[in-house]
């Protein structure tokens, strides 16, 4: 792999990789989180702090760590984080911890995470892995607040709680339910592949380079699943 | 019995652990392409689901829980999850190779299926009996093999569409899911209502 | 048939040729819907023409800037983007506000079928997505019903003399007050969605559409026989049932919908079915008062499923249709 500029690896995942607009990972807590813009914020710095901590010690470890058994040892290592995140959540800001609910230990298996130990920690410098892991899990956080912006606005006629379109528009709440999940995140990779003239779909198209499964998954060798 | 049916209904449309949930989203855009591999992985996911609540639910109740330290759960649960995935795959090898290999593809996906570690993590927060857990991680896997079931005849229908520029690949799929989704809408109450609970 | 297009399926000969079209056949069914239209616009008065227009030209309109945009060939000129508004507009209540009746016109038609590549790819009825998205999103204004005083009494007497809203038949049914006799049900004297009310109406504009050979019987007959059956089966009144709610704007017209149907008759029966049934379950123990457009939806869904089950074989080919 050729040396990278600092930078580019923290704007990696801001924009070129970003996990979720891009690489459509961890895809799970993106839907169900993003019906509030503060969600956004919340989440993505719970997942930030993971991935940068994770990335650190698994890039530390890579020596120590043999290869038959990495991706348990690749879980430990974030489960251990996970459940700080957990217990400081539960102690500072029990009321966070409604809204989050099951996605915070989610994040455990969260592709994201578990894709950039394999990818990137597992093969870069300690100072790399921890840009890389800021980049990604800052990019995560401004995608997950915009969804949710977006989501909040038609929803509620609201952002960040404060009232934009509420007093004279009555807010579609559907925006807030499943389907407008679904679709709002349709709407915001459909805008990615156009504002990208369809590179983002080719990226998304050859779906193991993000995908956890790849390191174990028959199918990677063949050029990818077909799935 | 009523009381049985009725948590597994729950887990099967209200609460459909995919298109009302959102856990296990990624197999469910992933592998949804083909009925067939949809269906392997759904089945996949349900024996997975119900062992491992089976082993994780005593876990938490007679060893985690007396000994002061739930706070482990996350971290006991995904590795008990993971050896059992590795578990399950060695024996069905040995044993049922004909399943190992129509499901052998699927199993290590499955470890990291958010939908397995929620639903044990989710009876553990619910406060499920070990009979209730395990009916509701049954149904959680029934309703994920109908949600995969319902998206794959979808997908079989739209693939040879002429999507516009934009809306080829995972934007298009999306926008198809949030229909199925909202289909979903329309059972809300009615599992409570057949059950009169 | 190792082909990658399943949905390409040729059924067993004969084929039918037919001086049809599509322009041809949506005109038709615009034909059909004029008289429940016009018991709406005598019903509710002129704010159900206006909102009737408006949704038509939104949804025209919105298929031209869609395909536009997309930089692909018209399509208004298939009438098909009038018939979702006509019917989507059918479906709504007459004191809904026109903006949110556009903003179901933009669901129905940008969303449900544009997005998916225009008519005959979209695999749901883009009149009932846009239907349901507003029914979910816009809860209230969706269940105002207005109260007129061409209504039969047993809605007029419970909403108060002066009241401009009050409970649809099925509402009066769910709180067990007295409802509309069979004939005010039949003939429309009633309150709901515009095109629901008149199961006259809207029976006249089906056999119109099964004569000029639009749509087949087969769904419409499968879909009201099953809510009537389901109405005996749980003693309830089964003319009230099928006349109540959107069960006949429902089966006639957006059940039938060609690309969101099963292509055999022997599908057909089996989604007809299934809308009944799962029409009355919703009906009688869901949340919502009314489950035409989910049962509808839901079916579409399972439309794929259906068509591999009960897709000809030609003959001396084996059955199954496997490769």
């Amino acid at each position: 792999m050729e040396k990278k500029s600092k930078l580019s690896i923290f704007t990696n995942g801001l924009i070129k990789e970003n996990p979720i607009l891009v690489l459509v990972l961890g895809t799970c807590p993106t839907l169900a989180l993003s019906t509030a813009a503060m969600n956004g914020i919340y989440m993505g710095l719970a997942l930030t702090f993971v991935l940068t901590c994770s990335n650190i010690f698994i890039s530390a470890l890579k020596r120590i760590i043999p290869d038959s058994v990495r991706i348990p040892c690749f879980i430990t290592v974030i489960a251990t984080f996970v459940t700080i995140v957990q217990l400081v959540i539960k102690a500072y800001m029990p009321e966070l911890d409604g809204i989050l609910g099951v996605y915070i230990p989610l994040i455990v298996v969260n592709c994201i995470i578990l894709g950039r130990a394999e990818m990137f920690a597992s093969k870069n410098t300690i100072v790399d892995s921890a840009i890389d892991g800021l980049g990604m899990g800052i990019g995560y956080m401004i995608a997950l607040t915009f969804m949710g912006c977006v989501r909040e606005l038609i929803g509620a006629g609201t952002v960040f709680g404060m009232a934009v379109t509420v007093n004279f528009l009555t807010p579609f709440s559907i925006a807030t339910l499943p389907p407008g999940g679904f679709f709002v995140f349709g709407c915001i990779i459909a805008l990615m592949n156009k504002l990208t003239k369809g590179k983002v779909r080719e990226k998304q198209e050859n779906k193991c380079m993000g995908c956890p499964g790849s390191s174990f998954c028959s199918k990677s060798q063949e050029g990818g699943c077909d799935q | 019995m009523k009381a049985a049916l009725f948590l597994v209904f729950t887990a099967i449309i209200t609460n459909n652990y995919v298109l009302v949930q959102f856990l296990g989203i990624c197999p469910f855009l992933g592998v949804s392409k083909k009925l067939n591999s949809a269906m392997g992985m759904s089945v996949a996911v349900t024996i997975v689901m119900v062992i491992a609540t089976a082993v994780t639910w005593p876990i938490q109740t007679y060893l985690l829980d007396p000994n002061d330290i739930g706070y482990m759960q996350t971290l006991v649960f995904i590795l008990v999850i993971a050896a059992l995935v590795q578990l399950i795959e060695i024996v069905l090898k040995k044993f049922i190779p004909s399943l190992h290999k129509a499901l052998g593809v699927y199993l290590p996906l499955i470890t990291t299926n958010c939908a397995v570690l929620g639903v044990c993590v989710l009876n553990i927060t619910n406060e499920f009996t070990y009979g209730q857990a395990l009916l509701n991680s049954f149904g959680a896997g029934i309703g994920f093999m109908l949600a995969m079931f319902l998206f794959a005849g979808v997908r079989s229908r739209i693939e040879t569409n002429d999507y516009p520029e934009a809306f080829k690949g995972v934007a298009g799929t999306l926008v198809a899911a949030s229909i199925v989704s909202l289909s979903f809408l329309g059972f809300s109450g009615l599992v409570s209502g057949l059950f009169g609970m | 048939m190792a082909d990658k297009h399943t949905n390409l399926i040729v059924s067993a000969a004969p084929h039918v040729n037919a001086p049809q079209d599509t322009a041809s056949i949506m005109r038709d069914v615009c034909i059909a819907l004029i008289p429940a239209v016009s018991v709406a616009v005598y019903v509710f008065g002129l704010q159900a023409l206006i909102l009737t227009l408006v949704c038509c030209a939104a949804c025209v309109f919105m298929e031209w800037a869609t395909r536009r945009i997309m930089g692909r060939p018209d399509t208004t000129s298939d009438w098909s983007a009038m018939v979702t508004g006509l019917i989507l507009a059918l479906n709504l209540p007459v004191s809904m506000p026109y903006w949110m009746a556009v903003v179901g016109c933009f669901v129905a038609i940008v969303v449900a079928k544009q997005f998916f590549g225009g008519l005959g790819q979209n695999f749901a009825n883009p009149a009932i997505v846009g239907r349901i998205a507003l029914f979910i999103g816009f809860a209230t204004q969706m269940s105002t019903w207005a109260v007129t005083p061409r209504m039969s009494s047993a809605i007029v007497n419970v909403a108060g003399a002066d009241a401009i809203s009050g409970p649809t038949p099925l509402g009066l049914l769910a709180k067990g007050s007295a409802v509309p006799t069979n004939l005010e049900m039949f003939l429309g004297n009633i309150n709901g969605s515009m095109g629901e009310i008149s199961a006259a109406a809207l029976i006249i504009g089906g056999v119109y559409l099964v004569i000029r050979k639009v749509i087949s019987p087969v769904i419409p007959l499968s879909f009201i026989g099953s809510v009537a059956v389901m109405s005996l089966v749980f003693g309830l009144d089964p003319i009230f049932q099928v006349c109540a709610g959107g069960v006949m704007l429902g089966a006639i017209f957006m059940a039938t919908d060609y690309v969101t149907s099963p292509i055999t008759n022997a599908g057909k029966v089996i989604f007809g079915i299934g809308c009944g049934v799962l029409t009355m379950l919703i009906r009688m123990y869901g949340s919502y008062p009314e489950g035409v457009s989910f049962a509808i939806l839901f079916m579409n869904i399972l439309v794929p499923h259906i068509d591999s089950l009960t897709k000809h074989v030609a003959f001396g080919k084996e059955k199954g249709g496997k490769k």
